[in-house]
């Protein structure tokens, strides 16, 4: 019968390293991360009031042909006015008056974009046509209750309110710029400033007068009374 | 910047990979735990140019947002820039967190599992730690092919500091891939090619 020769194998320390191996691992990213954030600190991007707004990179369209656009190549020095509109919205479909007053009054000191998402709820289904149609005000759809057209497919958009809109409209279709922008719904405004700060959210009522209206924050954010 | 190429942080970034590549090349050369060790040194010098890379492309990314239209730290024009890769919203982040984060989280982990390898070379947990070193690195290599699909066929820009990230990933895997071969094949140390023999 064989015997079975004893293999020799060096022995591992008698103290486990992997706690020592941990700790210098945190040690370098800590480092790493500190240097980093001291030489490009990260900066606050978000929709909230004070913060940087999220950039996107879009097709938009101002008449002619789709376009891709990138916001944060749009300042110019000027207030943004950021509109989220849906064309199927019925609330949408009532802004579109207030939209081409606020236009009329402000188009020298603020540039408007409007950013169309298309929600999630049945009956929703726009398309770029429907988008074209509902800032152009030109016909889509029938005022049959047949899914055709704006406001949930009951009106022709050639009918919304308002005069045919002359701004920028931005294809959102498959709501990943309103994912970025924390979209509650729609219509939703925000204001940014020269340089792509939000210094307006609809949704932080708290950080404004009482009650403040989108265009009574452009007059207070123009200096006006 | 005027040219990516004579930026001094990519040239230091260069000679990283180079000599790491020694490291390993040295390495693979010599027999026994020797050769091991300096393979493993290979190894961790990999996953730390790729931990400083990966904060360097932070920083960018950092920096880009607040100038999206001209950073201060890379070249954002010509054919290998930063401002087309790490300046484009749309591809410049996973679920909200940048590129450059979650490689600093991925190469933490591999640095890691390489320097408990390397501090006790011998320990009954080496084998399991090398497995788990491999496919850890493996994992990151679909995410490797999507930047690098994305550099190429949809935004036409080479990202130079993204580049030195993704060749360390792969100068990483090289090395474990070899030292796995190397413990399998008994030339992890002496003492194994003895028993080898003996057997």
């Amino acid at each position: 019968m064989a015997r079975r020769r004893r293999r020799i194998e060096p022995q591992g320390k008698d103290e486990d390293v992997r706690l020592m191996a941990g700790l210098i691992t945190a040690g370098v990213i800590s480092i790493v991360l500190v240097a980093s954030m001291f030489i490009a600190p990260p900066a606050n991007v978000g929709p909230e009031e004070g913060s940087l707004a999220p950039d996107f990179i879009a097709s938009a369209y101002t008449g002619g042909a789709w376009e891709e656009v990138r916001l944060s190549e749009i300042y110019d020095g000027r207030l943004v006015y950021i509109n989220f509109l849906d064309t199927d919205c019925p609330y949408c479909w009532e802004e579109g008056t207030e939209l081409s007053n606020m236009h009329q009054a402000f188009h020298e000191d603020v540039i408007f974009i409007n950013v169309m998402v298309s929600l999630e709820i049945v009956g929703h289904d726009s398309s770029r046509e429907e988008v074209q149609a509902f800032r152009d005000k030109t016909p889509f759809g029938d005022n049959e209750n047949n899914g055709d057209g704006c406001y949930s497919g009951r009106k022709n958009c050639a009918e919304r309110p308002g005069e045919a809109h002359t701004w920028m409209y931005v294809d959102d279709l498959t709501n990943s710029i309103a994912g970025d922008w924390d979209l509650p719904g729609t219509p939703f405004s925000v204001i940014l400033d020269g340089e792509g700060t939000v210094v307006w959210n609809q949704a932080q009522s708290d950080n404004h007068p009482p009650g403040e209206e989108v265009g009574n924050a452009l007059v207070r954010l123009l200096g006006g009374e | 910047m005027a040219s990516v190429f004579t930026d001094p942080v990519l040239l230091f970034f260069v000679a990283a990979l180079l000599g790491s590549s020694f490291l390993f090349v040295n390495g693979k050369s010599k027999d026994g735990a020797e050769g091991t060790l300096r393979m493993l040194d290979g190894s961790l010098a990999f996953t730390i140019t790729g931990i400083l890379a990966s904060g360097w492309t932070w920083v960018i990314y950092n920096d880009m947002v607040r100038n999206p239209l001209g950073g201060e730290f890379c070249a954002t024009e010509g054919l290998v820039q930063c401002g087309s890769v790490i300046g484009d919203p749309r591809y410049n982040n996973l679920f909200g967190m940048s590129w450059g984060s979650l490689g600093l989280a991925a190469f933490a982990a591999l640095f890691f599992l390489i320097l408990c390898i390397r501090m006790d070379m011998h320990a009954k947990w080496v084998g399991n730690y090398i497995n788990y070193a491999w496919w850890m690195g493996l994992a990151g290599v679909p995410f490797l092919f999507l930047l690098i699909g994305i550099e190429i066929f949809v935004v036409n820009h080479i990202c130079p500091f993204c580049t030195v990230a993704h060749l360390a990933l792969i100068g990483y895997l090289v090395t474990v891939w070899r030292l796995r071969e190397r413990r399998e094949n008994s030339a992890w140390h002496r003492l194994q090619r003895l028993n080898q023999l003996l057997d």
